[in-house]
């Protein structure tokens, strides 16, 4: 079977979904073009993303130095740090922290590691009651659904599906207003914010000088969820790490600006170790589950840049593919661009035909904050999954590089293509020629073809252009 | 200056009037030109679909091709880009192969900023546009000239040079891609047709062979009344070199 | 390396290490053999700066904080108690919070001084944070401990005196800010922090009101945290 076959389908299948491929246009158009103003007004812009990207390369290239440094400092401060080889260990660790302590109800500030371990599902087996308090993800929880954006994961929901999903679960009047869905919401989580005994974030960085872990938020649930609760577990990459406080800001200045193009986000908190003794309020345990999860295995590989990525979602708004499929389409926690150059990296082959599905136009890297050079990266992804191509298609391939090789051969086939291929009388090779159909198909589907006019450059070169003047 | 042509593929088999202006340009501009016949294909399309060996004996065969000549010069910043950028590294464990793709990737150069570059030439002062035109931005020229430097060459000579709303928005065709997987790459195409026809012109500059076989093919389907050309094209029948395209 | 030779010290959370310091190892003995070893840039990042430290920072801050969606009340020394009282009689509030904190704008006699002309109007206030009085307040008034002019930012921390609660739980949070706390640019804070003996066990960089656009990019404030940011900016 064709293994990109698969996932055409999938694509062609989310690209029907008319409601959700409007609603992705026009919010990524809106974020394109917010980034790009908050870019233009920053001074500095290139010289802060080469640092940016330094400072991140420096600590994947020197990372068992830096883990060692926070862990070390973070312990210091009172925090319990653990580590997690995989997903399963991570649950176990978090549900353990749980049931060992009687905690009955969590409160999850937005995190992606979370979502990449599928903690929820871990901790409501545990006995443990979870709710998302990100607006977004607390309808995504509420509505049954998959975050489609990892910066906003209704992305692909309008209004009137909100609506639906918040009178339905909630038994809340109906209403398609944003700033009422919102007081709804905030009210029904005021509650559980008053009760929770848990919380449970990723972090955006640690700082391996002090120990630090930095959250960035908008909506201040993240800021609740590290106030409220008796316990703070935080669930963090080992690539999250920077070396030093001062290095944060060079990154914090494009981090909000590249997502949603605010200069910081509303709340920039930064947690060094649980509530101190005589602090009126704040976590008296803070757990930090150090998460590997396939990461050491990208490090010690030629995909280590990959890990730079700080989760912008820059290059998803700016990536013409996603804006036309969404993110359900790519099956995985983390879509777009970056998606598909970590995801094979995490899942294996199940995900491994996703490179394949970009026209390399490199807009992703253009407005990557840490330079990650992803459409190289996805090219190289390509090379892995060669074997495992069509046969046709590796015949293919090699006839074309064969033919290619030889010139005598290249003009044979340019005067075949000429000579064969039936136009429509104007110059033209239109879907309603049946001959040659199959392999034309797959472009005669969406345009028409230009019929090779009846010479060549090289034969006009041949019978006279190249002896003009 | 003697300068050798390198066509590429698509141009020889699609567009001989895109050669045919490039020569004549650079001839009218001082330069000696030479067609090296053995030339075929850069190996961009096996390079992106992964099939890396492949792609290196094609490039192999182009730095033999081009050995000669001092100077190589492309109507195609996405072959530029694969022999600039993508291609060297192809070779980089045969270091003689290594060695001569190093420097054909020094010596070759992408039309347009040729014309800039080597021979000082002020395109914007010399083109003629007798109607409002809208322009294509190739997304491989991104490390050979930006969507204003393009926008600059348009402008000269009080032309209403229409701007697409994004300007670097890509056509949908990245090569196999386009046939790979054909719904996307044909959503794209209406995205960046949209925008196009939005501008109101109906003159559309598109140095790149490729995304024109894309968009042209796309405009027809679509019905939208469309024309693409090469800046090279315009730039020849501005100066008399060309007849102006039917 | 040294883990071996060296066993971990027994202390709280020291035994979930052992396989962190098994991973570490093994991270250092098959991944970092080779590979590209990017030097860190030096630390000094006075050049990348927006903000200069010369310039005219109190404009500059009202205007990033403007812009970021904060309500700045620019105002005489001796105006700031009429200006709060003046934004909360404006929000009916019954119920306010002030919280003093010693090495802000708002001492502990400014704060008896606000709560006391408060209470002549029949304002409850409460100066503890309590879950219920955070719950129940209409509105905070705190200090801050430094505010940026680059981006309109107001720093609260944690400590005995200030609750993390307190800039975040009532839906209207209005900040005493002198002038003299204005910090150009977040190098110069972060530059700052970093001098601290030792950081708070949290540290808050507020930005503007709590926000949200999940919504079909619908802009909406005041989702969990408050939904007003009023900044009462004296000169001094």
């Amino acid at each position: 079977m064709n293994p990109t076959s698969g996932l055409r389908a999938r694509l062609a299948e989310a690209h029907r979904d008319q409601r959700v491929v409007d609603a992705v246009h026009l919010a990524t158009w809106r974020k394109v073009e917010a980034r790009a103003d908050a870019m233009a007004g920053l001074r500095h812009y290139a010289a802060l993303r080469d640092r940016a990207a330094q400072i991140r390369q420096h600590t994947l290239d020197h990372l068992p130095q830096y883990l060692e440094q926070f862990v070390e400092r973070a312990t210091a401060l009172g925090a319990t740090v653990h580590f997690a080889a995989n997903a399963d260990a991570a649950c176990a660790t978090v549900c353990d922290i749980a049931v060992s302590r009687g905690l009955k109800l969590a409160v999850k500030s937005k995190s992606m590691t979370t979502e990449e371990v599928h903690l929820n599902d871990a901790l409501l087996a545990a006995g443990v009651r979870v709710v998302e308090t990100d607006l977004g993800e607390f309808i995504v929880q509420i509505d049954r659904d998959r975050p489609s954006h990892i910066i906003t994961p209704i992305i692909h929901k309008d209004r009137r599906q909100v609506a639906r999903a918040m009178a339905r679960e909630l038994g809340c009047p109906y209403t398609e207003d944003p700033a009422e869905m919102t007081r709804i919401a905030r009210q029904h989580l005021r509650d559980i914010f008053r009760r929770c005994d848990l919380g449970i974030t990723g972090a955006n960085f640690a700082v391996a000088e002090t120990g630090t872990l930095c959250l960035v938020t908008n909506e201040g649930n993240g800021r609740m969820t590290v106030t409220r609760p008796r316990v703070h577990v935080a669930l963090v990459g080992i690539e999250k790490i920077i070396p030093r406080l001062i290095d944060l800001p060079v990154i914090l200045k494009l981090l909000a600006r590249s997502s949603t193009g605010q200069p910081l986000g509303a709340y920039t908190t930064l947690i060094t170790g649980p509530r101190r003794e005589g602090d009126v309020d704040g976590p008296e345990e803070l757990h930090i589950v150090l998460l590997d999860n396939g990461r050491s295995r990208i490090l010690s590989g030629p995909f280590r840049e990959v890990l730079r990525c700080v989760r912008c979602g820059a290059c998803l708004n700016a990536c013409p593919v996603y804006r036309n499929v969404g993110g359900h389409a790519y099956n995985s926690v983390y879509p777009g661009p970056i998606g598909s150059v970590l995801s094979p990296l995490l899942y294996g082959r199940p995900a491994e035909e996703l490179p394949r599905a970009s026209s390399l136009c490199g807009l992703c890297y253009q407005v990557c904050p840490v330079k990650i050079d992803i459409p190289r990266l996805l090219v190289q992804l390509r090379t892995a999954t060669r074997a495992r191509q069509p046969r046709g298609k590796r015949l293919l391939m090699r006839a074309w590089a064969w033919a290619m090789d030889r010139p005598w051969l290249y003009r044979l086939a340019q005067r075949l293509m000429r000579r064969l291929l039936p136009d429509d009388g104007t110059g033209w090779i239109n879907r309603d020629n049946h001959l040659f159909r199959r392999p034309l198909r797959a472009w005669t589907a969406q345009r028409d073809l230009l019929r090779p006019p009846p010479q060549s450059f090289r034969e006009l070169w041949k019978g006279g252009l190249g002896d003009e003047r | 200056m003697e300068v050798a042509l390198f066509a590429t593929c698509l141009t020889d088999t699609f567009y001989p009037r895109v050669g045919q202006a490039v020569v004549r340009l650079l001839r009218h501009f001082g330069c000696r030109v030479c067609f090296p016949d053995g030339q075929t294909c850069c190996g961009q399309p096996a390079y992106n679909s992964g099939f890396h060996a492949e792609a290196a004996a094609l490039l192999h065969r182009m730095t033999r091709v081009f050995a000669p000549y001092a100077c190589v010069v492309t109507p195609s910043a996405s072959c530029a880009a694969m022999v600039k950028h993508h291609g060297p590294p192809l070779l980089a464990d045969n270091p003689p192969a290594h060695e001569a793709a190093l420097r054909l990737a020094d010596k070759t150069w992408e039309f347009n900023t040729f014309l800039r570059d080597q021979l000082n030439v002020d395109v914007a002062g010399l083109l003629r546009f007798e109607e409002p035109v809208t322009f294509h931005y190739p997304c491989h020229a991104r490390e050979l000239y930006s969507p204003a430097d393009l926008q600059g060459w348009l402008r000269g000579n009080g032309h209403d040079v229409r701007t697409p709303v994004h300007a670097d928005l890509c056509c949908g065709f990245g090569g196999v891609f386009a046939v790979e997987f054909p719904e996307v790459s044909g959503a794209m195409l209406d995205d960046k047709l949209t925008e196009l026809a939005a501008t109101g012109a109906t003159l559309v500059i598109c140095n790149e062979a490729a995304c024109a076989l894309q968009m042209m093919g796309g405009a027809r389907r679509r019905g939208l009344p469309l024309r693409f050309k090469h800046l090279a094209e315009c730039l020849a029948e501005s100066l008399g070199l060309l007849e102006p395209a039917a | 390396m040294s883990a071996e030779s060296h066993p971990a010290p027994a202390r709280p959370g020291a035994a979930a290490l052992s396989p962190l310091r098994d991973f570490l190892q093994r991270l250092r003995r098959e991944t970092y053999r080779a590979g590209p070893h990017v030097p860190l840039p030096a630390s000094p990042t006075h050049l990348l700066r927006e903000v200069a430290p010369a310039e005219n920072l109190v404009s500059r801050f009202q205007t990033s904080a403007a812009m970021v969606g904060c309500r700045v009340h620019r105002v005489r020394r001796d105006e700031w108690l009429a200006t709060v009282r003046g934004i909360l009689r404006e929000r009916s509030a019954r119920t306010v919070l002030v919280e003093p904190h010693a090495e802000t704008a708002l001492t502990a006699e400014r704060a008896a001084q606000l709560s006391e002309a408060l209470e002549a109007e029949g304002v409850a206030t409460s100066a503890q944070c309590v879950d219920e009085s955070l719950f129940a307040a209409d509105a905070s008034v705190t200090g801050v401990i430094s505010a940026l002019a680059e981006t309109g930012t107001l720093v609260c921390v944690s400590s005995a005196a200030s609750a993390r609660g307190a800039s975040l739980i009532p839906p209207v949070h209005i900040a005493l800010v002198s002038s003299s706390q204005l910090v150009a640019d977040l190098f110069d804070f972060f530059e700052r922090l970093g001098a601290w003996a030792e950081l708070p066990a949290n540290v808050n960089l507020i930005t503007g009101p709590s926000k949200t656009a999940d919504i079909e990019g619908v802009l909406v404030t005041g989702v969990h945290g408050p939904g007003e940011v009023h900044i009462v900016l004296t000169a001094d």
